[in-house]
Parts: C-alpha cells; structure tokens; sequence
C-alpha cells in the first residue's frame, strides 16, 4: 500500500515533530490535535510514532538537554566517572529533569564520537573528550 | 585519503555521457559493494531498481550511522559532503529518480547547516533540478535497517518489515528505492572518475587506544596491522566489531586477514568495519553488560524474544557482574542467548547476542569466575 494515497502528508509527520519538540521542549496532546487536523493523519498514529524514538518526549524536556553516551567505546573510556559528575551537579538521574526545568540528562547510545569518547551533546552540541573536571566547567557555564 | 578526493561535479558529466546503462555496468565492474555491513553489489542494486516499471523511484542516503564504535560517515559529511551529494545525483540519474532524501541520526543535527548549504551550492552549480531533503531522525538504532528507514520517512514507528519484497521493488511510498550508505555513495563519484580507483574501506578505531580514528585500508590486511595504527594504551586482549559483529580474542587472531568471509567463519560480522579496542585492564563480563544494555534500550518492542529477552539477558549478566548468579542461572543465559538469535524478528535481536556468544566462546572463565 502506498501510504502517500491515504495520508499525503504522512512524511511531514517527522519533521513536524522533530520541529515541535525543539521550539516547546516536548510533543503535548495539543500539539498532537493540531497536527492531526492539519494533516489528517490520525491521532493514534501520531502518538505511536512520538513515543517510538529516543529523543521526543511527551514530558516537558529542560532548557539544557544532555545526552550522554554510554555505549562502548565511551565506556572504556570511562564514561561511567562522567555520568556520576553529572548525576552529582544536576542531582538527577538518566531520564530525569531538573527541578527548575534547566536540565534534563538522558544516557544513552553511541553519538558517533567515539574518536572524541567519553563523549555528550547538550542541545545537539557535541562535547568531547570529558573529564570530571570538564563537566564542571561545562555545567558552570549552563547555569550563569 | 581517496574518499576525500573532490570530484568537482565531474564525474556526474561523465556518468550523464555514458548513460544509465553504462554507468550501472561500470559500478558493477569495479566491484564495489554496500559499506553498511550488509556487503551487497551496489550495481545489482540500482540494476534491479532501474529494470523495476513504476512512475517514481527514490534514493534514499542512509546517513544513520547508529552501530556503535562507527563514525566513518561522519568523517564523511563532515570533510567530503560535495562528493557524497554528487553520488546521490549519479544514482538518481542511473536509477531514473527524481527526489532523494538523505536521512541524517538526530545525533549529527550540528552537521544538518552545513550539508544543506553545500546541497544547495552543488545543485545550483550542476544546474539540477533534482528535489534532494535532509530528512532528520530522531534517535533510534534500529532505523538503520533499510525497511525501517523507510516507515520513519513514511512517518510510521521505525520498526523493521519482513522482506521481501525488498525496497528495490517496494520501497519508499511502495516505489522502487536505492538505499545506499554514505561511504558507498561518496565512493561512486571517485569510481566513475579516477581511473586508478581502488576498492579501500574506512575503519573506525576506538576503544582502549591513543590513537582513535578514521582509517582508510585495503580489504584483506591483517589485524595486527589495522590495530597497530590506533596505538593501544596497553596489551590488546579483545577487538569487539561495533556491538552487532561480536568480539575475537586477539593474540589468537592478530595474524587474520580481515576478510568477511574469515570473520563469518568464526561466527563474527566485521560490518562496517568497526573495531572497538579492548585491553587488559577491561573485563569481558562487564563490557557484556554493558552492550547488553544497548540491546535493551534499542530493542524496538515488536517482537517477544527480543523485547522480553534483551531484558532478561541484561538482568543476568548484572547478577553474574555483582557475583550473585549461580550456575544454573549461567546456563539460562546461554540458552536464552540462542534462542533470541534464532526467534528474533529483524537483524537486531537476531545479532544482538553475538558479541555474547562469542564473548562466551573465548572469554567463559571470566564469567565463570564470578559465578556464586
Ligand atoms: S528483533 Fe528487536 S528490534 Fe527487531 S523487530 Fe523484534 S523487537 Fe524490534
Ligand atoms: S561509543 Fe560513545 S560516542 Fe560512540
């Protein structure tokens, strides 16, 4: 079946949730209204599709979102120190999110910067080579 | 390096000269083959999506480069995109295709500004009217697989379908579909121009190593001798191919010529040619551990041995890590291992427990030791 024929704005649907989650931080249940009126595609589907990937959300996500990595090659690389500095500044764990709505941390695959390991973005933003020291450098600057 | 050799929109006037048919003849006759792991004839590939009759076809650029330890194609995009864009206007032009699309992991966005700005710069330059979109992920491994890439554009959950029939007959919208990985196609427009083209292959080192990096080697050299390159801090105990392709012991095969077929023999995948280093100093039982959480953070959820098993696998291993696991519960393990290889639905729970299996053939003591 070609998908197109019943919802011919079906490969819209992933760019507009990417651009959703980027200007408010998470995917609501009106956001998810409204692209449903607009490009007929059922809500139910849209849903499924939002809680598939890693990085949509239908909590509200901080200012600062910190992926970290955790897979292999950051592993060897002591990743592990890194992920406890962050758990120990931001005083939350993987999934969480700050208090004040500043920070969300969420561990998670490889980053394809395993040439840089341990290695996390913030916002997208790469950050590699970490150390504990790092960390606190880069935290310090978020929060001022 | 060849791969960041510039083609200068060269290489496309010549493929235009020759023709389709032509062009499709001469991939094939270079040899060159898929470098997302699968290895398949990339001509045979654009020849079965050409002989297919339908009104449109697509390329898709599989820029989702998700299998841990690889970063070949972010070296790619970042030092070489004008080549990889021209190679996507040669497949279109081979394969008849009007749109193409390069999906692009959420996780290289920074790299999203700059590519769309030399897409353009290309295009305009060529004259083109191709219709080429960065199309985004949003964080998921298994999208990678060809299906999957398609329902994520198709704006369903990212999941693997049964194939056949296969993207090159029922593809994007159920059209006919190249999907081709970032190295295959930056190294079209290098093939088609350069007489003296050889068929070199990129490799990705990290791990317990000075000197991590991209390497661009010959297919067949021997193991020591890719190894020897990244510098290891300290004596190399095990090499680990990404998480899918397993690990082999090194002392025992350092003198191995890395082929696929030798690698397959000792039931290992050498994919796309990642290498994650590891030393003496690391445990075998705790990098299980942690690869087997990557299996359970990425399992997609369709079907029950994957899903419940990844689960189940990472529960034992922690138990076996903090030396709470009896025998009998190392022997579930192994067992469970089998069956989610064998019961799996798509690659990854069926490739999800070969660094286990193998990890299990050559470095068991070391689970042994910590059994209760
Ligand atoms: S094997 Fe795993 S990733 Fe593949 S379909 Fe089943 S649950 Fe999903
Ligand atoms: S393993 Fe951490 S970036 Fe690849």
């Amino acid at each position: 079946m070609n998908l197109k024929e019943v919802y011919p704005d079906c490969d819209k649907l992933l760019p507009r949730l990417i651009a959703e989650q980027k200007k408010n931080g998470f995917i609501s249940e009106q956001a998810m209204k409204k692209i449903s009126d607009e490009t007929k595609i059922p809500i139910s589907r849209i849903y499924a599709a939002t809680t598939f990937y890693a990085n949509l959300f239908v909590r509200k996500q901080g200012n600062y979102l910190i992926e970290i990595c955790n897979s292999p090659s950051c592993y060897l690389n002591n990743s592990l120190d890194v992920i406890k500095e962050l758990e120990k500044l931001l005083k939350i764990k993987s999934g969480e999110t700050t208090k004040d709505n500043k920070f969300s941390l969420h561990i998670g695959s490889c980053i394809g910067c395993c040439d840089k390991a341990p290695a996390m973005m913030i916002n997208k933003k790469v950050y590699g080579n970490l150390t504990k020291e790092k960390i606190k450098e880069i935290i310090q600057k978020c929060k001022s | 390096m060849q791969i960041l050799k510039k083609t200068n929109l060269k290489a496309l006037e010549k493929a235009k000269k020759l023709g389709s048919e032509k062009i499709i003849a001469l991939v094939s006759k270079k040899g060159l083959t898929g470098r997302a792991g699968g290895g398949f004839p990339t001509g045979k590939k654009w020849q079965m999506v050409k002989e297919t009759p339908a009104n449109e076809k697509y390329v898709i650029c599989n820029a989702d480069e998700g299998e841990p330890g690889t970063f070949k194609d972010r070296f790619i995009l970042e030092n070489n995109p004008e080549t990889l864009i021209e190679g996507i206007m040669i497949a279109c032009f081979a394969v008849n295709a009007k749109k193409a699309y390069i999906y692009l992991r959420s996780e290289y966005t920074s790299l999203k500004p700059k590519l769309q700005k030399t897409i353009n710069e290309v295009l305009k330059k060529a004259k083109s009217k191709l219709n080429m979109e960065i199309f985004s992920g949003a964080g998921s491994y298994v999208v990678g697989e060809e299906t999957a890439i398609i329902a994520s554009i198709e704006g369903k959950r990212g999941q693997p379908n049964l194939r056949p029939p296969y993207p090159t007959t029922q593809g994007l919208f159920n059209k006919p579909t190249v999907i081709n990985n970032v190295e295959t196609l930056t190294n079209i427009p290098q093939l088609v121009l350069f007489d003296d083209w050889k068929d070199l292959k990129l490799h990705s080192l990290s791990g317990c190593v000075n000197k991590p990096g991209v390497y661009e080697l010959p297919i067949g050299i021997k193991l020591k001798d890719i190894i020897k390159l990244a510098e290891p801090k300290n004596k190399v105990k095990a090499i680990y191919f990404g998480c899918f392709g397993g690990c082999l012991p090194y002392e025992q095969f350092k003198e191995m010529e890395m082929k696929q077929e030798n690698i397959c023999k000792q039931n290992c995948a050498l994919g796309s040619s990642t290498m994650i280093i590891v030393d003496e100093t690391k445990s075998i039982v705790d990098i299980a551990t942690n690869i087997a959480k990557f299996y359970e953070f990425e399992s997609c959820g369709r079907c029950t041995p994957c899903r419940e098993g990844t689960m189940r696998i990472l529960h034992f291993l922690e138990e076996i890590s903090l030396g709470k696991a009896t025998k009998e519960d190392f022997e579930t393990l192994q067992e469970l291992a089998w069956v989610i290889k064998e019961t799996s639905f798509c690659g990854l729970g069926q490739s999800s427990m070969n660094h286990l299996l193998s990890a299990l053939q050559y470095f068991k003591k070391e689970f042994e030791a910590k059994l209760k």
